[in-house]
């Protein structure tokens, strides 16, 4: 078989790869795609003349690409957000947990109201700079509300200290979901899919 | 490994369950890219299932820091992937092994009556 046809066969399985592995980084998605080419061609090479069969032989002996790749994801994925301080990274994480997991569901529940709340509490804070006449913390006979309050009567309890507070509190609610959430992530690893793999028959 | 020998699900947990040992057995004394680990895997052990998983075992272990990695060109033109163990990775190997070590002890006290009665 001409080596044209065969390099375009490894392209496809490494194409099929990389699409598979949309969810990761750029520059470690081209890592993982030179060492699996690597793989394919020193394979290739210790087999003398490549032949079509081999080849496929080759790309069977490593496993589908859609099988591959989401042991990449989870674990990758999964492994960043364990250290990471940013609620989008640490979000990617649950929310890969939560594809396998009701804990992982769960959790992304609660990291949703979580940061929703912190961010919610510092948007506040800030929008009482401009706004300071509409937005307070509202105490009105029975209710306690923080925005802007339409209700008759209602008293601004904080004044300008909602600016520091609401920082304060948004920042410490957004840095304890974080860190609860990168708690529960080191038992994220229990779910991952390595026994899936079987064979790429059709590359 | 012949792929078409698809093990049970039982031999097939049990493999995954020992990869990652095996893995960090192998660097404890050099570095090697993943098609060297893999091939001295397929030499001394029946461990691997389907030679991708590898990567991602490669890929998770040095996101935990046991594993650490460069680039180096190869002889053939194209660049391999090095790992060797760091410290944390020697002292989870070492401790791993001392449990699996205490682990196939008990085992094979276990099933040795088994094994003699199949003998027999």
């Amino acid at each position: 078989m001409h080596s044209d046809t065969l390099q375009r066969r490894v392209d496809a399985y490494l194409a099929e790869l990389r699409r598979c592995l949309c969810e990761l980084p750029p520059d470690e998605v081209r890592d993982i795609l030179q060492e699996i080419r690597g793989h394919i061609l020193e394979r290739a090479e210790a087999s003398g003349e490549l032949t079509e069969e081999r080849l496929v032989e080759i790309l069977k002996a490593l496993g589908r690409p859609e099988e591959i790749a989401p042991l990449y994801q989870v674990d990758s994925v999964v492994a960043k957000a364990r250290t990471s301080l940013s609620p989008r990274v640490v979000m990617r994480g649950i929310h890969r947990w939560s594809v396998v997991s009701a804990w992982g569901l769960l959790l992304f529940v609660l990291g949703v109201v979580g940061y929703a709340t912190g961010f919610s509490l510092m948007l506040t804070a800030v929008s009482k700079i401009f706004l300071p006449r509409e937005v307070g913390a509202w105490v009105s006979p029975g209710a306690f509300s923080i925005g802007t309050s339409s209700a008759p009567g209602a008293r601004d309890v904080l004044g300008w200290w909602l600016v520091p507070v609401g920082l304060a509190v948004g920042v410490l609610v957004i840095a304890g979901t974080t860190r609860l959430l990168r708690w529960t992530l080191r038992f994220a690893r229990i779910r991952r899919p390595t026994s899936t793999v079987s064979s790429a028959s059709s590359y | 490994m012949v792929l078409a020998e698809q093990p049970d699900n039982w031999e097939r947990q049990v493999k995954k369950g020992w990869l990652e040992l095996a893995i960090l057995a192998s660097l404890w004394s050099e570095e090697l890219y993943g098609l060297s680990l893999l091939r001295g895997l397929e030499e001394d052990t029946d461990l691997v299932l389907a030679e991708g998983t590898i990567y991602p075992i490669l890929s998770r272990l040095k996101a935990d820091g046991l594993v650490d990695t460069k680039w180096v060109e190869g002889e053939s033109g194209h660049p391999r992937k090095y790992y060797w163990l760091t410290p944390a990775g020697r002292r989870r190997a070492v401790v791993m092994a001392r449990y699996a070590s205490g682990f196939l002890g008990s085992i094979e006290k276990l099933i040795a009556p088994l094994l003699a009665k199949e003998g027999k």
